[in-house]
């Protein structure tokens, strides 16, 4: 873009400070010259101005009403150090695609900096009232959405990040060199404790290393919390002794107050539960608490992301899922449900990549096909085991395998609990299909293209894993997503 | 019982050409390779014998396979497994982990429960192998 | 035969399909003289070939052994050839890997009792998919002493070239005569070395020619009168002891670089660049050979 030189904000104090309203251009929030600091927190959001705002114009109000800013001129900016306090919008770039001579509307993608010593550190609740706060119903946008963010490395450093992380969850599991595999019981709701636990007994038992509480079960009248605590921990213990392996039970301890989520979590940690969960629901504060408290505890921390497609979905208004795997790392959770790409669920294969890129990366870089926009290094923060769970089946386990790698959990619910042939044979089918995979992928073969055909061979061997193939040889999720890059089109996976 | 420790237990015991196969993916990336044995693989017996120091800088598979084969040779009646080591910033750890072998019988373990307050159990994942002293058992 | 074999294999197609050709007609370029050596590389090579293609035709046989000997005197292109020779075996698929893990008795043999099986073990595992290239072999060997640890070394090397042909392919060296007596004492290194190379001194000419090769490969050449000393350097130094072939002629030509580096120094006048790129005879000339003439 051609920007002028100099920037516009009035330069003379008398005419700056005089009382009434200004352009947030002309009080200082538009600096196309500013050179982001190492230590800046940079902002990318995607603006779609009313009709007749110009473009830098609502780039700066962002900045202003993001940080400094009020609708009028005040004098007691005086009083402050201003110039540094404001968010400078420096660079705005036109979404290809929208616009004079397309079907959409025009939008932009407005950069923003921020003053390291505008935040609190290790705050994620300081940080989000700054930058998703009053901003995001400013009447001059029809919408706005936050695309990505880089934090600077001296406030990462203020974090304490996942309290367990990708490597450390690994040795204490003693499971290496392949995806670990999951399943949500079903039904979500009705099962009483003792039934529920059968269910986690029988998916452990078969095979699967985690299992999990769904969202929404917290303690209802069918199933108080402790009783689903008391039997889950006796089929977590039983599957133990009948494999030797390492299993676990993600316990949800999210209720209504925090000191009912210490409690809660308490009990599991005394039960010998390796891992809790709790709802992206609870809000950053209490996240931020049970970060600490599992750091403190030795416990896995798995955050199932309940609600965020309210404001992750779509494309012009909200926050971008990657912004809140950006600060669900610096929050610290150790599993974060990303997404599937091929499941039920909300997700392009490339933006997804994304989202994992975010979770697991020591230093991700910045690529537009993936949807990523800057670089953001993770000054060794733990790295966050993604999930990928919803609508997946043992017929997908190479497509899941080529997108993913190792370091994901592959959670099939009703891919498991729905097995003609029962729970164990379901989760035997998905053990016996993951394993095959990674050891074909490792032998050198081409698993995108001959997966089906490795599947068939190990399904030979493995009576469960044919009927499972069987029954949902047919399933797929092919639809067009919602959030997908601006910058390459890409075809929903098949 | 089967011990389901490791990335392949789900599978046939793999072949001595599967475990080179497996080794040479692993040195590709430039992991070293490492073999430990042991006859108490309880879930959280996390040190088991170290076969020797893990074996960095091999260009080919042959020269882990010589060390599987002494280790089960000298312990025909342990298990044996093959570690791949990645020293890569941000891993520092395992990043492979296979059984290569195992005793023909495998006592596997036992769940003891004790009763403690309220509906609440106590409980401890007993290896059968343990109940004879070391170099009696399996 | 069986039944999917194909009904005919052109073997030189195979031979050029897996760049051995291309690898031999780089050693015919690069490396002077040593016909026979040329000549034995060649028909390994197509005796290989073929036992592939026997392979593939489905006729019975044998995988053909691979460990051998290199005989002759230092600086006659052993080591070089065995590099070769590596290559030739992978690109043929007899090795994995073809790299070349070079050592003498001092990387195998250990100080101590214990230490030997660890040392040698180690330095197999590292050649395992390439070949092992001993030098000096018949330092393993010391009969004088019945307590060397030589000798725990030879019997681990014996075992892995009889149980892990398929991995390794190991190539003894040294001078032809040392070499005789210790396969004579060790009978079991004999029978598993199925292939001799000799390789025979250079001749005056030829040393010659590696020596301009040499030097053009650092952008020097010899004037008129610096061939003639080069030339009458190389029948000195023959006659001299410890003579070393090639590597004889690399040290030589090394020390007139110096003496060429100094004389430009000493002279108050600019050189040129053609000055810069010439070996002259006085560089050579002031040789400890002739002095001792």
């Amino acid at each position: 873009m051609n920007k002028p030189l100099e920037h516009p904000s009035i330069a003379d104090p008398k005419a700056r400070y005089r009382a009434g309203v200004l352009k947030y251009k002309e009080m200082g929030y538009w600096r196309p010259d500013y050179e982001p600091a190492d230590t800046d927190v940079i902002a990318v959001f995607r603006i779609t101005p009313q009709e007749g705002v110009d473009p830098e114009e609502a780039a700066a109000a962002v900045a202003g009403e993001s940080s400094t800013a009020t609708w009028t001129v005040v004098w007691t900016d005086r009083l402050t150090a201003s110039d540094s306090y404001r968010a400078k919008a420096y660079r705005v770039d036109a979404v290809p695609n929208t616009g004079a001579g397309t079907p959409n509307e025009a939008q932009y993608f407005a950069w923003i900096a921020y003053d390291l010593d505008l935040f609190e550190e290790g705050s994620i609740a300081n940080l989000t009232a700054s930058i998703i706060g009053n901003v995001f119903g400013f009447k001059p946008l029809k919408a706005l959405r936050l695309e990505d963010m880089r934090i600077p490395v001296a406030y990462l450093k203020t974090f304490q990040g996942p309290p367990t992380g990708i490597v450390v969850e690994r040795e204490r599991l003693d499971k290496f060199g392949r995806p670990l595999l999951g399943a949500t019981m079903k039904p979500k709701l009705g099962l009483s404790g003792k039934n529920y636990g059968r269910v986690v007994f029988e998916a452990l038992t078969g095979g699967l290393d985690f299992t999990k509480d769904d969202e929404n079960i917290n303690s209802q009248p069918f199933m108080h919390w402790r009783d689903r605590f008391l039997f889950c921990m006796e089929a977590v213990n039983s599957a133990a002794a009948r494999s030797g392996e390492v299993k676990g039970h993600y316990l949800n301890v999210t209720a209504a107050t925090m000191e009912d989520m210490y409690e809660r979590a308490e009990f599991a940690k005394e039960l010998g539960s390796s891992i809790v969960m709790i709802d992206l629901v609870v809000g950053w504060t209490a996240i931020q608490s049970m970060a600490k408290w599992a750091r403190r505890n030795d416990v896995i921390l798995h955050m199932h992301r309940a609600g965020h497609s309210t404001y992750t979905r779509q494309r012009n208004h909200g926050v971008s899922f990657r912004v809140i795997a950006k600060w669900l790392r610096m929050a610290g959770v150790d599993h974060l449900h990303a997404g599937t790409a091929v499941g039920k669920l909300e997700g392009d294969p490339a933006t997804v990549q994304g989202y994992y890129n975010v979770c697991r990366d020591t230093h991700t870089k910045a690529d537009l096909s993936r949807g990523l926009f800057v670089d953001q290094p993770w000054a060794s923060l733990r790295r966050v085991m993604p999930v990928a769970s919803g609508g997946i089946h043992a017929g997908q386990m190479h497509q899941l395998l080529d997108l993913f790698g190792d370091d994901v959990v592959l959670q099939f619910g009703g891919g498991t609990i729905g097995h003609p042939m029962g729970i164990q044979a379901g989760a035997t089918a998905n053990r016996v299909a993951l394993e095959s995979m990674v050891k074909a992928r490792n032998e050198g073969r081409d698993i995108r293209n001959e997966g089906p055909d490795i599947l068939i061979a190990a399904a030979k061997r493995c009576a469960p894993l044919a009927q499972a193939l069987d029954t949902w040889k047919d399933v797929t999720f092919n639809y067009a997503s919602t959030d997908t890059p601006d910058f390459v089109a890409t075809p929903t996976a098949a | 019982m089967r011990l389901t420790q490791g990335t392949f237990s789900f599978l046939p015991d793999l072949t001595d050409a599967e475990i080179a196969a497996q080794v040479a993916y692993a040195l590709s990336r430039g992991w070293a390779c490492s073999v430990e044995h042991t006859d108490d693989p309880h879930p959280r017996n996390t040190y088991w014998t170290m076969w020797g120091p893990p074996m960095f800088d091999l260009p080919d598979a042959a020269g882990v396979m010589l060390e599987v084969n002494a280790c089960r040779k000298a312990f025909p009646r342990h298990y044996v497994k093959v570690n791949a080591f990645d020293n890569s910033k941000g891993v520092e750890s395992i990043q492979l982990s296979f059984i290569v072998q195992r005793p023909a019988e495998e006592p596997g373990f036992g769940l003891a429960r004790s009763e403690d307050a309220g509906r609440t159990l106590r409980y401890r994942v007993h290896s059968y192998a343990t109940d004879r002293p070391e170099g009696q058992r399996y | 035969m069986k039944n999917d074999a194909p009904a005919t294999v052109d073997l030189a197609a195979l031979l050029a399909e897996a760049n051995v050709t291309d690898v031999l007609d780089r050693l015919d370029r690069e490396l002077v003289g040593l016909a026979p050596v040329k000549q034995r590389l060649r028909e390994i090579a197509a005796f290989l070939a073929v036992s592939k293609a026997r392979g593939a035709l489905g006729l019975a046989g044998t995988p053909p052994s691979l460990h051998m000997s290199f005989t002759g005197n230092p600086g006659t292109g052993k080591t070089t050839v065995a590099v070769r020779m590596a290559e030739i075996l992978h690109r043929l698929g007899y090795l994995r890997k073809g790299h070349l893990v070079a050592v003498t008795r001092d990387d195998l043999v250990g100080q101590y009792i214990g230490h030997t099986a660890p040392k040698t073990k180690e330095v197999l595992k590292r050649a395992m998919g390439g070949v092992l290239f001993i030098d000096e072999a018949y330092y393993l060997y010391r009969p004088e002493n019945e307590r060397d640890y030589g000798q725990e070394a030879i019997e681990i090397l014996l075992q892995v070239m009889e149980n892990q042909r398929d991995d390794l392919v190991v190539i003894l060296a040294g001078y032809r005569d040392r070499m005789e007596t210790f396969f004579q004492a060790n009978p079991g290194f004999k029978s598993r070395v199925a292939h001799h190379i000799d390789f025979p001194d250079y001749a005056d000419d030829e040393l010659f020619a590696i020596a301009r090769t040499m030097l053009a490969q650092g952008d020097y050449r010899l004037d008129e009168e610096g061939e003639a000393a080069l030339r009458e350097y190389i029948a000195r130094r023959k006659a001299q002891p410890h003579f070393a072939n090639a590597r004889s002629i690399r040290n030589a030509l090394d020390r007139a670089r110096l003496r060429q580096a100094s004389r430009l120094f000493a002279r108050a006048t600019p050189v040129t660049r053609d000055e810069l790129a010439t070996i002259a005879a006085a560089d050579l000339r002031a040789s400890r050979v002739f002095q001792e003439a």
